[in-house]
């Protein structure tokens, strides 16, 4: 088999930087039954020693290069990012083939990241929107694999031990990867990707295909909720109103990605206007909707007083509504495709940023040119086919509110009577 | 130009985007007494249009253009900025210069915006780590603009009318308090159209030269008192040390990356001092942080370590004990250079984007006289090992920090 699943490049002028993004393909929603947080944890110890560096030597050979290594866990994926110099490149990339194929998982470092991870899950619940999102994501997706925080849950990483992070280790090498790398790129390093014991798997490979198939994301299907109420002795409610929808690459992705922009893309949007312009009822106001391979989160979200938390959930209501049963006016439809290519030109305005959305994309089963091709279905979509996609895919919000007992308690009704 | 305002150019190759930048001296720290939160508020009461602007006018037009806006308020600046591609940036230039320095601030907009503003704190106040840094800056910073939260307080924006608010844009929105940063793909002729465009025409006379307002000094004007204390938070989780000294203003350069290596050796990475001791040896922290945040009447420094509560004293007597340490044994080789490359990388990594080149060079272009945003790495390169120590940790002192710790409130 080859090093690396796949290997992107893309040079790009830069003053000398590189950015490589190693994209695997196994995130949080592969968790195992019970050991939610098992991918966080492992991507954290990746860094903590591996090949022929012990946790100080790599410390020292990265921080030393003023370079940066870290591993991000999300739902669908682990993703290695390296930022150094091009002069650094070729001491620095085959760390990123070490901590795949040869991570030392040494007992003390687990303990220390597995404590860190634990506390880290502590100080989230400082945060209301975290707990609104948290309430949303247990009653959207429920048992399934985005039905956790990619963190983890207290219960289960208190649980957990090294076997098991062995055991996920080893899948991990055999899983499929893509490299993306942006920026300088210097000569030498395509011959160190070929030849390189650092890039060479030890397991066997698994297929992509089971690796996304078997991520179980979906869950909640048989969910009798549509209400999730998080009491927070705070000023405010914060509101999450969503619902799963799509994968990313999904035939009618174009249509949502569209309704996003209109709705929640800068301060001409629907929301924005309409909550802060209209009633000035909350100061943060959005719509997040990002790309995952499975049923993408569809939320709307917003944070007011409580003496305005009718009003916003109202507002909010509506703007769903409407979405579900009046087309775009075609001048919205017109800026919101406007909106969605200044996006992605302002997505990719660094190395990290460009090799990222590359790996992704792959990491995704989608092809490179996805973005473009998008970009020419959402050009020939009508305002009749973007409502009718909505009408297929968001007829089902779920609501999940953070705040004073008794203000949920009054929305909960409110919520209840409109259903 | 004549009027004293500066126009600065920051071309990039391959940039497929051209940033609009516009900077004023107007931040919190030069609001008079019953102002406080004005400086903040204009900035949101500007998006609501101009003499010849509908409210939400702008914003339809930039992001038509397939570009972004955004403005930022901190306690020196403020600077307003649009993000969009070069074949839009003409015109998006005449919009915000329009939109900036003929905002209507109508009284209908103006009462809306202001329950806006007073949601944004009301959020800031839902979140603990914000009150805690509120609550350092307050006791460490009790008689000095600095001390006080940026979005203001609501009493006074309750009190604010338009008209106070127009008479703050008057005294502050001149040509020597004004930058203009134009980054990026910069298109043919826009440099050349600022010649005759608005920005010649902004008064050219100093604040002080029109009503006698005494500005704030610029160069070592922070007021800073050292000491200590205690308090519960509510819904906060996980403890918090804080701490915070005063450092060199902005303005003093080589200072300022010296204070830059210190924190970045005693705190950034697994191998500096305090994550090394603390996080990776002892295990009691679960994260601690050191930051420069770099202002014009003086710097400050702060340190934040988040654990459980039941560390904190271990915490806190660890964090004393590397700080002095740092005083009497000597800066390593190999120590000083590993800082010296974070340093100089972070500061090279983030000149890939028209945005952030933009707020790198703006401070220093608003402030004092233009640069290129690399030449900081000289003064990097002249700290010895010793320098360091005898120059900046001779000041983080445990003594001569505010230490705040904060820990969750008790129930009942």
């Amino acid at each position: 088999m080859p090093p690396v699943s796949d290997l992107i490049l893309d040079p790009h002028t830069t003053a000398g930087v590189l950015a490589a993004k190693l994209w695997i393909r196994r995130g949080s929603a592969c968790d195992p039954d019970q050991q939610r947080g098992a991918h966080q944890l492992l991507g954290s110890l990746l860094s903590r020693g591996c090949g022929p560096y012990g946790p100080t030597e790599l410390a020292d050979l990265v921080e030393g290069c003023g370079a940066g290594l870290r591993c991000d866990t999300n739902e669908d994926g682990l993703l290695i990012s390296l930022k150094c110099r091009d002069s650094d490149a070729e001491r620095l990339l085959p760390v990123i083939g070490w901590m795949v194929h040869q991570p030392h998982l040494l007992p003390d470092q687990v303990e220390l990241e597995k404590e860190l991870s634990l506390q880290a899950l502590v100080r989230q619940k400082e945060d209301p929107f975290h707990l609104a999102y948290d309430g949303w994501r247990t009653l959207a997706y429920g048992s399934g694999g985005y039905g956790h925080d990619p963190m983890g849950v207290t219960d289960d990483l208190n649980r957990m031990d090294r076997d098991q992070l062995v055991a996920l280790a080893k899948q991990l090498d055999g899983a499929s990867t893509v490299l993306a790398m942006s920026g300088t790129i210097p000569d030498a390093l395509l011959n160190l990707l070929n030849d390189h014991e650092a890039f060479q798997a030890q397991a066997t490979p698994t297929s992509s295909a089971d690796e996304i198939s078997s991520q179980g994301a979906e869950g909640g299907q048989d969910r009798q909720q549509s209400l999730c109420l998080r009491h927070q002795n705070t000023e405010q409610v914060v509101l999450m109103l969503g619902q799963p929808s799509l994968p990313h690459g999904h035939e009618d992705d174009p249509a949502l990605r569209l309704l996003q922009a209109h709705l929640g893309q800068g301060m001409s949007s629907l929301l924005f206007r309409r909550l802060r312009e209209d009633h000035g009822v909350a100061y943060d106001v959005g719509v997040h909707y990002p790309a995952r391979a499975k049923a993408s989160p569809f939320v709307f979200h917003a944070a007011t007083s409580v003496d305005k938390a009718s009003l916003t959930l109202s507002l909010l209501h509506q703007s769903w509504n409407e979405i579900c049963t009046t087309p775009l006016r075609e001048a919205d439809l017109q800026l919101a495709r406007v909106k969605v290519r200044g996006q992605l030109a302002h997505g990719s305005q660094t190395t990290g940023q460009r090799a990222e959305r590359r790996a992704q994309l792959r990491g995704l089963g989608l092809p490179d040119d996805y973005d473009q091709r998008s970009l020419a279905v959402m050009d020939a979509l009508d305002a009749k086919a973007v409502q009718e996609a909505a009408g297929r895919h968001l007829g089902q919000p779920l609501l999940s509110l953070c705040g004073p007992e008794a203000s949920l308690r009054a929305l909960g009704e409110q919520w209840e009577q409109r259903q | 130009m004549a009027n004293g305002c500066r126009c600065v150019f920051a071309p990039i190759p391959a940039a497929g985007l051209t940033c609009l930048d516009f900077w004023c001296k107007a931040g919190s720290a030069f609001e008079q007494p019953g102002e406080e939160g004005l400086a903040h508020f204009l900035e949101h009461m500007v998006f609501k249009g101009s003499h010849s602007l509908e409210a939400g006018a702008f914003d339809l037009r930039v992001e038509a253009l397939g570009g972004s806006s955004n403005a930022a308020t901190g306690f020196d600046d403020v600077h307003f900025h649009v993000l969009v591609p070069p074949e839009g940036a003409q015109e998006a230039l005449e919009l915000l210069l329009d939109l900036v320095l003929e905002p209507a601030l109508r009284a209908d907009a103006y009462a809306m915006e202001r329950d806006v503003v007073l949601e944004e704190i009301a959020q800031y106040r839902d979140q603990p780590d914000e009150q805690v840094v509120q609550q350092l800056l307050a006791a460490s910073c009790p008689e000095h603009p600095y001390g006080r939260p940026i979005l203001g307080w609501e009493d006074s924006l309750q009190a604010s009318t338009p008209e106070t608010m127009a008479a703050f844009h008057r005294r502050r929105y001149r040509g020597p308090n004004c930058c203009l940063l134009v980054t990026g793909a910069i298109p043919d002729g826009l440099p050349q159209s600022l010649s005759t465009g608005r920005l010649v025409d902004l008064e050219a006379a100093s604040t002080e030269a029109v009503d006698g307002v005494t500005a704030p000094p610029t160069q070592g004007g922070l007021s800073f008192r050292p000491g200590r204390s205690t308090i519960q938070v509510d819904r906060l989780e996980a403890a918090r040390l804080l701490m915070a000294w005063p450092a060199a203003p902005a303005g003093q350069q080589r200072q300022v990356m010296g204070y830059d290596l210190a924190t970045t050796l005693l705190a950034e990475g697994r191998r500096s001092r305090l994550v090394d001791r603390l996080r990776e040896q002892l295990q009691i922290v679960e994260s601690i942080d050191m930051d420069l945040t770099t202002l014009e009447q003086g710097s400050l420094v702060m340190l934040e370590a988040c654990c459980p509560p039941e560390t904190i004293k271990e915490v806190e007597k660890e964090v004393h004990r590397v700080l002095l340490q740092c005083r009497s044994e000597p800066v390593q080789p190999e120590e000083l250079e590993r800082a010296r490359q974070l340093v100089g990388n972070g500061l090279r990594f983030s000149l890939e984007a028209p945005g952030s080149v933009a707020a790198i060079a703006g401070s220093q272009a608003l402030w004092r006289t233009p640069q290129a945003p690399l030449a900081a790495l000289a003064d990097l390169d002249q700290w010895s090992a010793v320098e360091l120590q005898q120059d900046v940790f001779s000041h983080l002192h445990p003594d001569q920090a505010y230490t705040l710790v904060a820990l969750p409130k008790e129930e009942g």
